[in-house]
């Protein structure tokens, strides 16, 4: 039964337990999100924008396999992930490039930059040679020169860092990208950079790529098709332009209206002279 | 820039430091006596414990250039004695915290890692552990195996001591197990006991090994206070604290006032070891920790 | 007119591990006029936050300080000396940028109030619910929060609480760090507008610190851009946004992503470095693509034209006007 969606989501209702009580005897279920339904092609750009509270962590972690929802269907390349297991699933997961969000947290200190993007090709039986290949290619890849992958993480900074997080998903050559604010962390002038990388990377490969975000200008550059979410619900979806120009819901609205707003104020502050 | 807190470069950091440099010349120091003690003690055999043929005319001696800190109860070179027990020193107090380090950075790492039942019955264990006093496991030890010897210190050191190592893993694992790069290591299918190892082992082995080189200190502190009770090493044996215990099972109290080298001595040896290790891994502590302690020394 | 801030040949830095000096800022001189609206842009490492706290008065105790700072006609920071009495937390007052983190969990609203001002200005209780009551008006909350702790609000209100707080002791200078970095999108005009109303019903000098250039333009009526620990462009907001004339002001503005406008993102090489010992050439030459062969001699910061209010760092800023980024 396979599905010719990179990743469908089916009613999906997810939450956490939480403790409550004294001695944390009580546990209570906490819903985050309600009744998601998603959908995305092969190759398709789709951009899931949620603001703090929204929900947006959790479906990450439900498409990675990390939660499982308390009802729905998850369904990842085809396969249900929490329904099959073992090599089937781990094979899923493995076809996965994931950028997670912060890239000061997200990279273990006391290993080489080498050793860091090496270690999706372990699973699988490749020569050292070809790994060692396979490692320049995608440091290459990236704008990253080649003495990085000597060094530690921690003499990084933070655009070199998210760059080999990047390098670190393309290495297996994965079937999708799932990126988690890939920019946020950044300085504005090395968020361009990053974006035009991403860019680049979707015009060379044509990979699926799912970016996660609270931002929707640059969301604007990472997707052609937008994902609204709020307090644990799809409120609006469709194209880019579409959503601008005529936002079907309300939350839309306010929140194309708030990016707006900023620029209206910029245009009229510089209009009136002050001194 | 964050400053490298890689090995070396805490290392290279942490030995232009005095205190450093102090605490490593008293350790080397110390190593060195227990190494060198049969070719450099004046009475290597009595060192040993052996008692001299005219030892009984020799007991109790104050030191004098004969003998450097004096004589023992039976008549024993102190200096000799306590030069050889160096070596039991440093064998205990590496022993069991080479061995509660292992045990403890296993447990710690396990029950934070897979959670669910592993995680509470190990955390069980290690509480249950650590209220556990290492003298009275001594007592039972000793009383149940009839007979004296390492075993004893080591054992009940190591059953104790464990529990604190596992305590610490565990909160520092704890930190660990949510970040990204473990959850990255899952989705590339890597075996658990592999990211186990190289996520967060690797990651926490740096304050951990600086805690227990401090911590080598209080197990020799432990392990004296064992070996003076007479419950560890038998008599005769070259050890600080059988030396101290001989000392004050036969005089009691008036050993302080009739034979204080017989008191003092051991106890300081004991004591600059201790404190040799604790200024080794003060230093450590800080270059690996944020470079805030340098900023509250330069306001004061 | 007294001038609320002026900065002298501002040098702030810290001492490094290996017993040298990194200067944070590396010489700064600036007039911000009473009841302006100014706004510091610029990137990590460019100083922006060490000269917003310098203001503020709350530099650690370590840093090494030179030049001159007068705050309201008085000299705050002469060379090393410190004397910020009647200053700090009275005429000019901090807006912390995370307001989660800067509220005490343990005290409600109420007594975040109350404590500041006794000892600030010895006010009773009642005095100080009285003020706060006012304060929280100005900043649009009502006396409900007045008994909540700060994890019972939301982002947002956490955010104006701070403000309030801030201007309760009727200062006439705030200093605002990065007032919308964890605020919410739909949030984030709503304090911008806040913190515009401040300045201008109230009189209050409003000082901003952003890396976001377009947040600076709705709210300021100044802005000077810093890098690397100096002013490399300053002036009107409008000049700046119509004609910026230094290539980084120029490639920043380019290089912001605004909805709605998807223009080709050009983007800068190389990142913002992190401290420096001491430069000597221009702060941009590593990333500057009109960089030349004098450009390894800083720039001085000349007028654009006659009026001198638009200042640039550059030697280039004359030809590059019509050069195409």
């Amino acid at each position: 039964m396979s599905s010719n969606y990179a990743v469908e989501l089916k009613n999906v209702t997810a939450g956490y337990m939480v403790a409550r009580g004294f001695r944390s005897i009580l546990k209570q279920f906490v819903v985050v999100l309600r009744g998601v339904n998603l959908r995305v092609s092969h190759g398709e750009r789709v951009a899931i924008i949620g603001e703090s509270g929204s929900g947006k962590t959790t479906l990450l972690r439900v498409i990675l396999g990390l939660l499982r929802p308390k009802t729905g269907k998850v369904i990842v390349l085809g396969k249900d992930i929490y329904r099959v297991k073992g090599r089937a699933r781990a094979g899923v997961l493995k076809r996965i490039g994931y950028v997670p969000q912060d890239p000061y947290r997200s990279l273990n200190p006391v290993l080489k930059v080498k050793d860091i993007i090496k270690e999706p090709l372990e699973a699988y039986g490749y020569s050292s040679e070809l790994i060692e290949d396979r490692i320049r290619e995608v440091v290459r890849l990236v704008g990253l020169p080649l003495n990085v992958l000597d060094e530690t993480p921690e003499e990084l900074s933070g655009g070199m860092r998210q760059r080999v997080l990047i390098a670190r998903a393309l290495v297996a050559y994965p079937k999708m990208l799932l990126l988690d604010e890939p920019t946020s962390a950044l300085d504005v002038s090395v968020q361009a950079q990053i974006i035009s990388l991403l860019n680049s990377i979707y015009e060379s490969f044509n990979i699926t790529m799912i970016t996660v975000t609270h931002d929707l200008a640059v969301a604007q550059y990472l997707a052609d098709r937008v994902v609204i979410l709020k307090d644990g619900q799809v409120v609006e979806e469709g194209e880019f332009e579409s959503i601008l120009k005529e936002p079907k819901s309300e939350y839309t609205r306010s929140l194309v209206m708030s990016y707006q707003l900023l620029s209206n104020m910029s245009r009229s502050e510089s209009e009136e002279s002050r001194l | 820039m964050e400053p490298s807190r890689l090995g070396k470069h805490v290392l290279l950091r942490a030995s232009k430091k005095l205190r450093f440099k102090i605490g490593l010349v008293i350790v080397v120091v110390m190593v060195a006596m227990a190494i060198l003690a049969p070719y450099i003690a004046p009475y290597p055999d009595e060192g040993l414990g052996r008692v001299p043929l005219d030892g009984e005319g020799r007991r109790l001696l104050p030191p004098s250039p004969q003998h450097l800190l004096g004589t023992d109860t039976l008549g024993r070179d102190l200096l000799s004695r306590i030069m050889f027990a160096a070596r039991a020193a440093l064998m205990q107090s590496t022993i069991v915290i080479a061995l509660s380090l292992v045990i403890g950075l296993v447990v710690g790492s396990f029950a934070a890692y897979f959670k669910g039942f592993v995680e509470s019955v190990l955390t069980y264990l290690t509480e249950l552990f650590m209220a556990v006093p290492s003298l009275v496991i001594a007592l039972f030890i000793r009383l149940a195996t009839n007979t004296p010897g390492y075993h004893v210190v080591i054992v009940s050191l190591t059953l104790t001591w464990w529990a604190w190592y596992a305590r610490i893993s565990y909160v520092y694992a704890k930190g660990i197990v949510e970040l990204d790069y473990v959850v990255l290591a899952k989705l590339a299918g890597l075996h658990p006991l592999k990211i186990v190892g190289r996520h967060i082992l690797r990651v926490i082995f740096q304050p951990m090994a600086v805690q227990a080189i401090s911590d080598l200190g209080s197990a020799l502190l432990e392990a004296s206070a064992i070996n003076f009770m007479g419950l560890g090493l038998p008599r005769d044996y070259p050890d600080w604290g059988v030396i101290l215990f001989e000392g004050l099972r036969e005089l009691s109290v008036i050993a302080f006032i009739r034979a204080p080298w017989l008191v003092v001595f051991p106890g300081l040896f004991i004591l600059i070891t201790t404190l040799g290790f604790a200024l080794l891994a003060d230093p450590l502590r800080e270059e690996l920790d944020p470079r805030l302690s340098r900023r509250w020394r330069l306001w004061f | 007119m007294v001038l609320a801030v002026k900065a002298e040949g501002v040098k702030i830095g810290y001492i490094d591990e290996e017993d040298r000096v990194q200067w944070a800022v590396r010489g700064v001189d600036l007039e911000i006029g009473s009841g302006d609206s100014f706004c510091i842009v610029g990137e990590s490492g460019s100083g922006k936050t060490t000269l917003a706290n310098a203001i503020a008065g709350i530099l650690p105790p370590h840093a090494i300080i030179q030049g001159r700072l007068i705050i309201d006609g008085k000299l705050v920071l002469d060379n090393g000396r410190l004397d910020f009495n009647g200053v700090r937390g009275r005429i000019v007052s901090y807006i912390p940028q995370n307001p989660g983190t800067s509220l005490n969990p343990f005290m409600t609203v109420e007594e975040h109030f109350y404590y500041i001002l006794r000892d600030t200005k010895s006010l009773s209780r009642r005095e100080a619910r009285r003020i706060a009551l006012e304060s929280l008006m100005k900043v649009g909350l009502d006396q409900s929060v007045l008994e909540m702790y700060p994890h019972e609000l939301s982002g947002g209100m956490q955010q104006r609480v701070t403000i309030a707080i801030a201007i309760a002791s009727r200062p006439k200078i705030i200093i605002a760090d990065e007032p919308t970095s964890s605020v919410d999108a739909n949030l984030r005009a709503g304090i911008l507008k806040l913190l515009n109303r401040l300045n201008r019903e109230l009189g209050l000098t409003l000082i901003m610190v952003t890396h976001d250039i377009y947040s600076a333009a709705a709210v300021c009526n100044k802005v000077a851009v810093m890098l690397v620990g100096k002013i490399v462009e300053m002036g009107e907001v409008k000049a700046l946004l119509y004609d910026p004339r230094h290539p980084y002001t120029r490639i920043l503005l380019n290089c912001v992503p605004v909805l709605g406008v998807k223009k080709p993102l050009k983007p800068l090489v190389g990142e913002p470095p992190r401290l420096y010992s001491d430069i000597k050439h221009c702060p941009f030459l590593d990333r500057c693509p009109f960089a030349v062969e004098t450009c390894k001699v800083e720039p001085l910061l000349e007028p654009v034209d006659e009026k001198r209010d638009h200042v640039v760092r550059c030697w280039r800023f004359k030809e590059l006007k019509s050069v195409e980024l």
